[in-house]
């Protein structure tokens, strides 16, 4: 995790945090949070209910203030520019805000006389693809129904930065699924920017690029998918053998698993893994899920030293 | 257009070296014919649920490597003529999968026939699925 100064809002950031944190009364829900998302890249937030996920969202937004620090759109002040910098971005907040009584033809309509890069055709396209009807007010929408709509609607004016809060928060595996390939093909068709708070880490693995996680208001890992592809592993080495000998790797965690002993390390190293010799019997990443419980769990944060 | 390609979450790999090795294997062994078209980057991508730029930053790596070509307003084929798939280096990745196989096996206690029979099991089954599904 850099904290690095002095590049905030320059080069290729689309979004960024510095220092930010938000306090409610008594309670620091983030504490000093420092992240940059830069063009083209798809960020992933991730982080148990309450470690500040939503207040980091709605500071980005200009919803909110932070009590300390900066939150960065198109390098300017958050709060600041909000009327300028909303034109340029597409928002899928946590609960609908769309009007209840109003159906998708109307709020199509109705964002068509408001954004001049509406691409209507494109709208309507994609609302039939994915079963919205046009002719049902949002309150009897299903949630799927609900958050296509919206997804659909904050895409419409082709944005910059699409900013989403679980978006699949309470939705079914086949809406959940609607809903990444909606994401994936906007990604294929214009490569847009991607800022989103999300706990389904399954939906999520393959489409971010890089990830951020929230431990009560810290941002306890901050890294690109492949490296951290590229340093945890788990190790099933046969019983018997010299785990303690990765030491130097970072262990994480130790168990007996079947006919052996499961290490989970942090920093992998072919050579020293090479050294201890015996040959592990397996050598596997973690995947997100696991990634993200040995981080909140309390052990993997930080990174490479 | 199904292509089997299979991302591993546990694959130490990033996901574009998994698309890239598994459609060159596809491409060597012939399941896949020279100048055959593939799937658009987007509907692989929709199809594996990662993100465009994988599929495509693996696209673009075989297609440096002659493997793919892609031809303009059509799409992305295998090349008509495919560079041959480096004998050692078959012979490596079959001796690799091996050794993964074999420590498997052992760790579950299996003696060397038992785990022999099991393959000779699991191939037949492979082939037959492969029929079963032409």
């Amino acid at each position: 995790m850099s904290g690095s100064q002095g590049e905030d809002g320059v080069g290729g950031w689309v979004a960024a945090f510095s220092g930010s944190t938000v306090r409610y009364r008594r309670r620091l829900a983030v504490d000093g949070v420092t992240l940059k998302v830069s063009r083209g890249q798809v960020y992933a937030l991730l982080g148990r209910n309450g470690a500040g996920k939503s207040s980091l969202v709605r500071c980005l937004l200009g919803q909110q203030r932070l009590t300390a620090g900066r939150a960065l759109l198109f390098g300017e002040d958050a709060w600041a520019s909000r009327p300028r910098a909303m034109a340029r971005v597409g928002v899928v907040p946590e609960e609908s805000d769309l009007p209840p009584d109003l159906d998708a033809d109307t709020l199509v309509a109705w964002c068509q006389r408001v954004y001049p890069r509406w691409d209507d055709a494109r709208v309507r396209q994609r609302l039939r693809r994915t079963g919205v009807p046009p002719r049902t007010p949002v309150n009897r929408l299903s949630r799927g129904q609900r958050t296509q709509l919206a997804l659909t609607l904050a895409l419409g004016h082709g944005p910059e930065l699409l900013i989403l809060d679980d978006p699949t928060l309470g939705l079914d595996a086949v809406a959940r699924r609607e809903v990444w390939d909606t994401l994936i093909g906007e990604l294929a068709d214009r490569g847009t920017t991607v800022f989103l708070a999300t706990h389904d880490l399954a939906g999520v693995a393959g489409v971010a690029d890089r990830v951020g996680i929230l431990v009560e208001g810290r941002l306890a890992l901050d890294e690109e998918v492949d490296a951290l592809r590229a340093r945890l592993r788990r190790l099933v080495l046969p019983a018997g053998a010299p785990w303690q000998a990765l030491a130097p790797m970072g262990i994480l965690s130790c168990q007996e698993a079947l006919g052996g002993v499961e290490v989970v390390v942090e920093r992998f190293d072919d050579a020293l893994l090479a050294a201890v010799g015996g040959g592990p019997l397996e050598v596997q990443a973690l995947t997100l899920e696991e990634t993200f419980v040995a981080v909140t769990t309390g052990q993997a944060g930080g990174g490479a030293p | 257009m199904a292509l089997r390609v299979q991302i591993d979450p546990t694959d130490p790999a990033p996901i574009w070296r998994q698309i890239e090795e598994q459609v060159r294997q596809l491409v060597g062994a012939g399941v896949v014919a020279p100048a055959a078209p593939l799937p658009s980057v987007r509907d692989l991508a929709r199809a594996l649920r990662v993100n465009p730029a994988t599929v495509a930053k693996a696209y673009q790596r075989l297609c440096e490597q002659g493997v793919l070509e892609v031809r303009r307003g059509e799409g992305t084929f295998v090349a008509a003529h495919v560079p041959r798939q480096d004998e050692a280096r078959r012979r490596e990745l079959l001796a690799g999968a091996a050794r993964r196989y074999v420590a498997a096996a052992a760790g579950v206690g299996a003696s060397q026939e038992e785990a022999v029979t099991a393959v000779r099991a699991a191939w037949a089954d492979g082939l037959a699925g492969e029929r079963g599904e032409g």
